[in-house]
């Protein structure tokens, strides 16, 4: 029945919106009929429930977390949900009537009714974890019902969000801990271990954050405002969410998990001083609103303060009194927020200042408001006076319970704060009634609303009168609630007159001193002044809310530059403290380092250095863009013969081929470019230089030359011409072993000329412009008879450097490469060799060293897997030849773009524009995204 | 269920990479056509059809490996699909569907050098999550940025060009770094191989070796402090761009990262506080400059850094638990990530800025859009019964299980600013007042207290909410909304049933966290 | 040793050249850097075999130097000489917008103050 009941109300979230589109505002009336039957389906259990018993329905929802979706049932949850159910019946077919005809219905009714399923969802669930769900999702519906109305709307809704929110995660955090703490998430189970495996330590951690979150939910200070703030929804929504149900949750939670922390003196302490402190305070702020709305939700806060604090007082009658409490305050503050609606609608105003007199022109309104004041007010024979004195008594009992250790001091001061409370709330209550239906009727032509609209306020108020007259009605669920909140079974029996008790007296002191209040308005208000305060939380809140924004741009300011220096910075810190963090940890640990092996330094080594020095430090101070460049293509020498001593011919050869091709691609380009300035301070530059000079010196120092050659180096040099019939053991590696690295940096070059067409444009008079800049007439003519002689030369170096490359320093890239250089001799020159052209020689390259990848797969070997071939006439052949004349192509045709495209800088042409047979039109669409980042 | 274990290790493993590659060849010699654009759409699909039969092969901790070019393990690169990476593959390939339709409605697709830069650069981001040797991977991560940084650049404006070059600068360092520390780790290993490596951390020599390609890869995931470059670039290419880059390039950053510490790194060692510290640093930093961020994708770029730190803080804690928060998080801030950046994109294109302060109330006019923003927004939170609620458990789950007491503060206190930023966005761009009804927003926040006059006025705000249409709206179009959306139904659809990926997240956490399976399968018998 | 005196003087002088900016700076410091990268992975593979690799039938590999981080320093230096050339032309482009007057959209996105905006 359980899962019926919520699965009801649940399901129905989905249908409204096709109700909406027949009945309109209508829809509130089979909504209402849908809750009653929900509340009929738990109705149905209570027999059971009455008798004691826990109805439990369970199904595994989520293994990993081992997260049961529990439905429980006991006392405290019945009455919760009658709550929900029966209040919520109300004010759906409160709201037909009292929403404009104009008013998008369809979310409200919506959000409503997803609402009363996450708060029924929250009073039923026996599982943490669901709890936590349907408790997000309550602060949820909240905000959309807050949000939905203008800016005023937005913004309150936004501050509420902030605060429940806050709770929210502070209840996740609760959860967890629970959880971890004792192994399940099942709400009994963790009752039943919780005296074993909850320390008080545990307690103290969950402890805060479940005030916290049930703090921010039921709005006690300072976290209240947000409630006054949520008026600004629509009437429907402040009965239902804002008055009877929503801000309940906060009350449940405590209820729930008080067993735990019922001999935790903080807790009690903490409950009551801010849960009487907000009663008063409430009070006070209700006692100086003139907006009736205003008043209702201060008065709210009143109340759920009073309700906490009873909890805090931790004795099994407070608790009760609380529960009492709980149903009182729905009835009548429902009843009162509906009769607001009305008198708005009727009216027009909600501004005591404004009304006055209604009772002439709407006499059942009228008392029915009374009825619902004097609950309020606590006045007999009014169910809201019972709950009262339950309250006084408690709070006068404060000191049986055991945390005080019997001070009498604590019960004192405690009824004292309460009756101040309540004399407050008289006063405020007789306001309302007082102020609205009596003195002069200022307005013409007001009649008494349709019955259809005054009835669901109606059933409250006379509710309220009937519970107020036979109390007794509600003892067995009152009592069935203590238990649930952990007490052993006691005999309450709620009643109108106990006798000239104490609760009595100070019930009277409390109504005379409101009276007083009251009828003496006039100089209470001269004294207090007239206009109702402005509130301080929000300001608080929104100090602290643009305070944080502003902080974050601050902290965020670093994205807001290009300079490298800035975002480079963490890294050069990051490696100076892993430098720092290898001296701490190293020469501890076994020894430190192997010895560095003999013979890493050599005699000729020292010459490169001196070569080397120089070089590189007048690179760093030169200002000239070409001579930069040039001191870049000594270096590049230097180390290409250095690389050339170390045993690396095949990486000399490519660092020489490479520097001369990025010389020459470059030379126009920076040469174009301002000599340039300096951007980074120096000071900073030259420290992050040293420092990561220092650091990689090391790390050199440190990590190389102190082990004999690698168990693959060893392999490679064995097995590698056996294996692949390639005697130069680094082609081998490059286009055999390693196969996929290769095709990988030929798809960067691929990559690289695709950016090249896509960014440039040729304009071959800006490349005579280049290079006369470059060069100057006559060399240029020597050039040209040089280049004649060179080319062929080149290009038959390439043939035979690709050619042997398997077994002799060279291969595709190689070949490629010195192709390439052919290419630019010929276009330095200006002389026109009939290449194709670069998209051609790309695409062509990349698919033949794709497909040679194929060729192992289709032969029954693993891709890139190179296959022998014996071929007559040129004996054996591998199809890695295949791949690396792919490379080739793809290099020739990187170099090719490169040199048409880079040299122009399409001075002349729009960018992302390649005025190319094979780059087609790539000009930017009218509406170019981009357009929009910029 | 069984998959052909030799079919995926011969032919489909590899075709991850290659697949793409060839598909990018065809679409750049036909050019700019209907025909490329399906291309570009058929591939990502193709490549998540393998990732679920990747997926449904390893379900049991099983690795397949493809020994490249069929040398003997050790020796060959290897390509290993194992359900961690399976994982990334099917997820990065599913947004770098959505990702295209939301381009090609966007008008990139007309662009003839797009889909041939977005199939390289997915190739290279598969070939990252594949290989198992760290040259390769250095490799396959450039394959992948060169074409990003074609893409960065495509839109040609003084800002882009700019952000692309501090973008390419940020990246090259990166990637020297990287090269760097590999020389440091074959100086003092002699391998490169990462099954090779495994458990190696514990030697100081190495430890600190590693931690040079560690701080390189922490710069490419934007880990703090080497985070600025990421908001300082992300937010001024295309929004499609940027979407389809938050999904994919930052990711192979933050993946390397959790396989190499996992794998080298013996957790309880010196990293795991220096992870802990960088990855709450991450968070804090990370949300408050979101908060303090004025455009759409400023505050969804800062969030990245946040959650890079949510994300990565579970590798060093409670071994297996924490790793397997790790996945599931990682899967669902990719998904939940993208679909922000792909609704902050459609707001951006319809509305023509991604100032926050210049837009507003378009919830009444794009509902469609604004749910998707919410579902989304909620997802990233850690709101219940989203995907992010059951990542943010498993964190602090971890957290918990492992006592670190910091971790888990920080990541229910970082939590509240999300949602203040979500919150920012939302009231921002998508509540409140639309653009055309300014004067109204002039009173100040504080002024709408309840207080008579205010009160007064939005008691019969319930009229003038309905009575004052909205300016006239053009509807935005669905393609663009649509991406955005799927994605975050997809997150509240993992929300609601999480068991699935929980579960492949656990076993994926305890492989990660017990590599046996891995390096035997890596090291051990040739093809 | 050589070879980390060497790689420091490199590093250090490719940084100053990195953060002092300018765009030939950046580009000729990327360079030296990449330099240094690779004379560190040459230097890993063990300065003291001095051989190349190149292995015909008879020659026996005592003295030779190790091949793998040969082949890893080209695949590198030819990736870094792509990744030069695209930067190149991203510069050229950086320029010649630059010297556009008519592109005004940065400090609109770059104004960090836009965040402090109220956001309702």
């Amino acid at each position: 029945m359980l899962v019926a009941s919520l699965a009801l109300v649940g399901l129905t979230t989905f249908f409204v919106p096709v109700l909406v589109r027949y009945l309109g505002r209508f829809t509130g009336y089979p909504l209402a009929v849908i809750f009653l039957i929900s509340a009929g389906l738990l109705l149905a259990e209570s027999p059971a429930v009455m008798s004691g018993e826990t109805v439990v329905q369970s199904w595994q929802w989520v293994a990993a977390f081992d997260v049961q979706f529990t439905l429980r049932l006991n006392g405290l949850a019945l009455l919760f949900a009658m709550l929900v159910l029966g209040v919520g019946a109300l004010v759906l077919s409160y709201a037909p009537q009292y929403l404009d005809p104009s008013y998008e219905v369809g979310r409200l009714y919506t959000v409503l009714n997803l609402f009363a399923a996450a708060m029924l969802g929250i009073v039923l669930s026996g599982d943490l974890i669901l709890l936590l769900v349907f408790w997000e999702v309550t602060t949820l519906c909240s905000f959309l019902l807050v949000a939905g109305n203008g800016t005023a709307g937005a913004w309150a809704a936004t501050r509420a969000l902030v605060i429940t929110g806050i709770g929210g995660l502070a209840l996740f955090g609760a959860v967890v801990l629970l959880a971890i703490k004792t192994q399940t998430t099942d709400i009994a189970t963790v009752f039943a271990v919780a005296p074993e495996r909850l320390s008080t330590g545990d307690l103290a951690l969950i402890g805060p954050l479940i005030v916290l979150a049930a703090f921010t939910k039921s709005a006690q200070l300072p976290f209240h405002f947000w409630l006054p703030g949520a008026m600004v929804a629509v009437t429907p929504v402040s009965a239902y969410l804002h008055a009877a149900t929503l801000v309940k949750a906060g009350i449940y939670l405590l209820l729930l998990f008080s067993p735990l922390f019922l001999d935790m003196p903080a807790w009690n302490l903490t409950l009551m001083a801010f849960g009487l402190a907000t009663a008063v305070f409430g009070a006070y702020q209700a006692l100086r609103q003139r907006d009736l709305k205003a008043l209702l939700a201060y008065s709210t806060v009143s109340q759920l303060g009073t309700m906490v604090a009873l909890v805090g007082v931790g004795t099994s009658a407070a608790l009760a009194a609380a529960a009492l409490l709980v149903v009182a305050h729905a009835l009548f503050k429902a009843t009162l927020f509906m009769l607001v609606g009305i008198v708005d609608r009727e009216a027009g105003s909600r501004d005591l200042d404004e009304l006055s007199g209604l009772w002439r022109a709407m006499p059942v309104t009228a008392a029915l408001t009374g009825l619902a004041a004097m609950s309020m007010a606590g006045l007999p024979p009014l169910v809201g006076f019972v709950a009262k004195e339950e309250a006084f008594y408690s709070f006068l009992d404060t000191s049986q319970a055991s945390w005080t250790q019997g001070q009498e001091w604590t019960g004192i001061a405690a009824a004292v704060i309460a009756v101040l409370g309540a004399a407050l709330t008289f006063a405020y209550s007789a306001r309302i009634f007082g102020g609205v239906f009596f003195g002069p009727l200022t307005q013409r032509k007001l009649y008494e609303p349709s019955w259809l609209f005054l009835a669901p306020a109606f059933v409250p108020a006379v509710a309220g009168l009937a519970l107020g007259v036979a109390p007794g009605l509600l003892n067995g669920i009152i009592d069935r609630t203590t238990v649930d909140v952990g007490f052993t079974m006691v005999q309450s029996d709620l009643s109108l007159w106990h006798g000239f008790s104490t609760a009595l007296i100070l019930s009277i002191i409390a109504i005379t001193l409101g009276s007083i209040l009251h009828f003496r308005r006039r100089w209470v208000m001269r004294w207090l002044g007239e206009e109702p305060p402005e509130p301080v939380a929000p300001i608080v809140f929104d100090r602290i809310w643009y305070g944080t924004l502003r902080f974050g741009a601050k902290v965020g300011r670093s994205a807001h530059t290009t300079s490298v220096g800035v975002h480079l910075f963490g890294v050069g810190a990051l490696l100076l403290g892993l430098a720092i963090v290898g001296f701490a940890i190293i020469p501890g640990s076994g020894g430190g380092l192997p010895a560095m092996i003999p013979g890493s330094a050599q005699p000729v080594d020292i010459a490169i250095l001196v070569l080397l020095v120089p070089a590189v430090v007048f690179l760093a101070r030169t200002r000239s863009a070409i001579a930069a460049l040039v001191l870049a293509g000594f270096v590049g020498l230097i180390i290409a013969v250095w690389l050339l001593l170390l045993g690396a011919p095949d990486v000399a050869l490519t660092l020489l081929l490479v520097e001369f091709l990025t010389v020459v691609v470059a030379a126009p380009v920076l040469s174009r470019l301002p000599v340039h300035r300096d951007i980074g301070r120096s000071t900073t530059a030259a420290i992050s230089a040293i420092v990561v000079g220092i650091v990689s010196g090391l790390a050199v120092w440190a990590f190389t030359g102190r082990r004999e050659a690698s168990n693959l180096s060893e392999y490679f040099l064995a097995e590698a011409e056996a294996l692949t019939g390639g005697t130069n053991v680094v082609n081998t590696i490059l286009v055999d072993f390693r196969g996929l690295d290769t095709l990988g940096e030929v798809t960067v070059l691929f990559a690289a000329a695709l950016g090249l067409l896509a960014a440039t444009a040729v304009t071959v008079r800006a490349r005579q412009d280049a290079l006369s800049e470059v060069l100057g007439a006559g060399e240029r003519t020597v050039l040209r008879v040089g280049a004649r002689v060179v080319i062929p030369l080149l290009l038959l170096a390439a043939l035979v450097l690709f050619w042997r490359g398997h077994d002799e320093p060279g291969g595709g890239f190689i070949a490629g490469l010195v192709a390439g250089a052919a290419v630019a001799v010929a276009s330095i020159a200006g002389i026109n060799l009939r290449v194709p052209s670069a998209g051609i020689l790309l695409s062509s390259g990349l698919a033949i060293a794709l497909a040679s990848a194929f060729i192992g797969p289709l032969a029954g070997g693993a891709a890139l897997e190179p296959i022998k071939v014996d071929v007559p006439v040129l004996g054996s052949l591998t199809s890695s030849l295949i791949f690396d004349l792919g490379v080739l192509l793809i290099v020739v045709g990187l170099v090719r773009a490169a040199l048409e495209r880079l040299d122009g800088l399409g001075m002349d042409n729009d960018p992302g524009d390649a005025g190319d047979d094979d780059s087609g039109d790539t000009r930017a669409p009218a509406n170019h995204p981009t357009g929009v980042a910029s | 269920m069984n998959v052909d274990v030799a079919f995926l290790s011969t032919w489909a493993l590899p075709l991850v990479f290659l697949g793409p590659l060839i598909a990018a060849v065809i679409t750049f010699v036909i050019g700019a056509s209907a025909v490329s654009r399906f291309i570009g759409l058929l591939v990502p699909l193709g490549v998540f059809a393998v990732s679920i039969a990747l997926i449904i092969a390893t379900m049991d901790g099983q690795v397949v490996v493809s020994q490249i070019a069929g040398w003997p393990g050790g020796i060959a690169i290897a390509f290993v699909g194992d359900l961690f990476s399976a994982l990334m593959l099917a997820v990065s390939s599913l947004l770098v569907f959505t990702s295209m339709v939301f381009s090609y409605a966007a008008g990139l697709g007309i662009d003839r050098w797009f889909v041939p830069a977005v199939l390289i650069m997915t190739g290279g981001v598969y070939g990252a999550y594949a290989t198992a040797d760290l040259f390769n991977l250095f490799v396959m991560v450039e394959v992948a940025l060169l074409p990003s940084y074609i893409l960065m650049s495509r839109s040609g404006t003084l800002t882009a060009l700019r952000a692309a070059r501090l973008y390419l600068i940020v990246n090259l360092t990166a990637s020297t770094l990287f090269l760097a520390g590999l020389g440091a780790v074959y100086g003092v290993t002699g391998t490169v191989n990462m099954a090779a490596l495994a458990g190696l951390g514990v030697l100081p020599v190495v430890g600190v070796a590693t931690g040079v390609i560690v701080i390189a890869l922490s710069l490419k995931a934007a880990l703090v402090p080497t985070h600025s470059w990421l908001p300082a670039t992300y937010p001024y290419t295309s929004p499609a761009v940027t979407a389809l880059f938050s999904g994919l390039l930052t990711k192979i950053g933050v993946y390397a990262l959790v396989r190499i510490i996992s794998l080298i790194y013996e957790p309880g060692q010196l990293v795991t506080v220096i992870v802990v510290i960088a990855c709450v640093a991450s968070m804090v930093i990370g949300v408050l400059g979101a908060l303090g961020e004025g455009t759409i994708r400023g505050v969804l770029t800062f969030h990245m850094i946040s959650q890079v730190g949510y994300i990565l803080v579970g590798v060093v804690l409670a071994g297996a638990v924490g790793l397997a928060a790790v996945v599931f998080y990682l899967i669902h801030h990719t998904i939940v990530k993208t679909s922000l950046f792909l609704t902050g994109g459609t707001v951006e294109h319809e509305e023509g800025t991604g100032i926050i302060r210049r837009l507003g109330g378009l919830a009444r006019a794009h509902p469609v859009a604004s749910l998707a923003f919410l579902l989304a927004a909620l997802s990233l939170i850690g709101i219940p019964p989203f995907s992010g609620f059951w990542a943010k458990l498993g964190v602090l789950n971890a957290a918990a299980d492992a006592g670190s007491a910091l971790v888990f503060a920080a990541a229910l206190v970082v939590s509240v600013g999300t949602l203040g930023s979500m919150l920012k966005l939302g009231s921002g761009v998508f509540w409140g007042t639309p653009k055309g009804m300014r004067e109204e927003d002039e009173e100040t926040p504080s002024d709408v207290t309840v207080g008579p006059e205010t009160v007064g006025a939005t008691g019969v705000a319930i009229d003038v909410a309905t009575a004052v249409e909205a300016p006239p709206v053009t509807r935005w179009r669905p393609l663009l909304v649509i991406p955005g959306l799927a994605l975050a139904l997809v997150s509240l659809g993992i929300g609601l049933y999480p068991e699935w990926l929980l579960s492949l997240a656990d076993t994926a956490g305890r492989s990660l966290a017990d590599p046996a399976a891995y390096v035997s399968a890596v090291l051990g018998g040739g093809s | 040793m050589t070879l980390a005196i060497a790689v420091g003087l490199l590093a250090a002088v490719g940084t100053w050249l990195v953060v002092r900016g300018g765009a030939v700076r950046l580009i000729l410091g990327f360079i030296l850097l990449g330099h240094a990268a690779n004379l560190i992975i040459i230097s890993a593979g063990g300065a003291f075999r001095r051989e190349a690799p190149l292995v015909d039938g008879q020659l026996l590999a005592e003295n030779a130097a190790d091949p793998l981080p040969q082949a890893f320093v080209l695949t590198a230096i030819v990736i870094t000489f792509g990744v030069t050339v695209y930067l190149l032309s991203l510069v050229a482009r950086t320029a010649k917008q630059s010297s556009k007057v008519e592109d005004e959209s940065i400090g609109r996105i770059e104004d960090p103050t836009d965040g402090g905006g109220r956001s309702s």
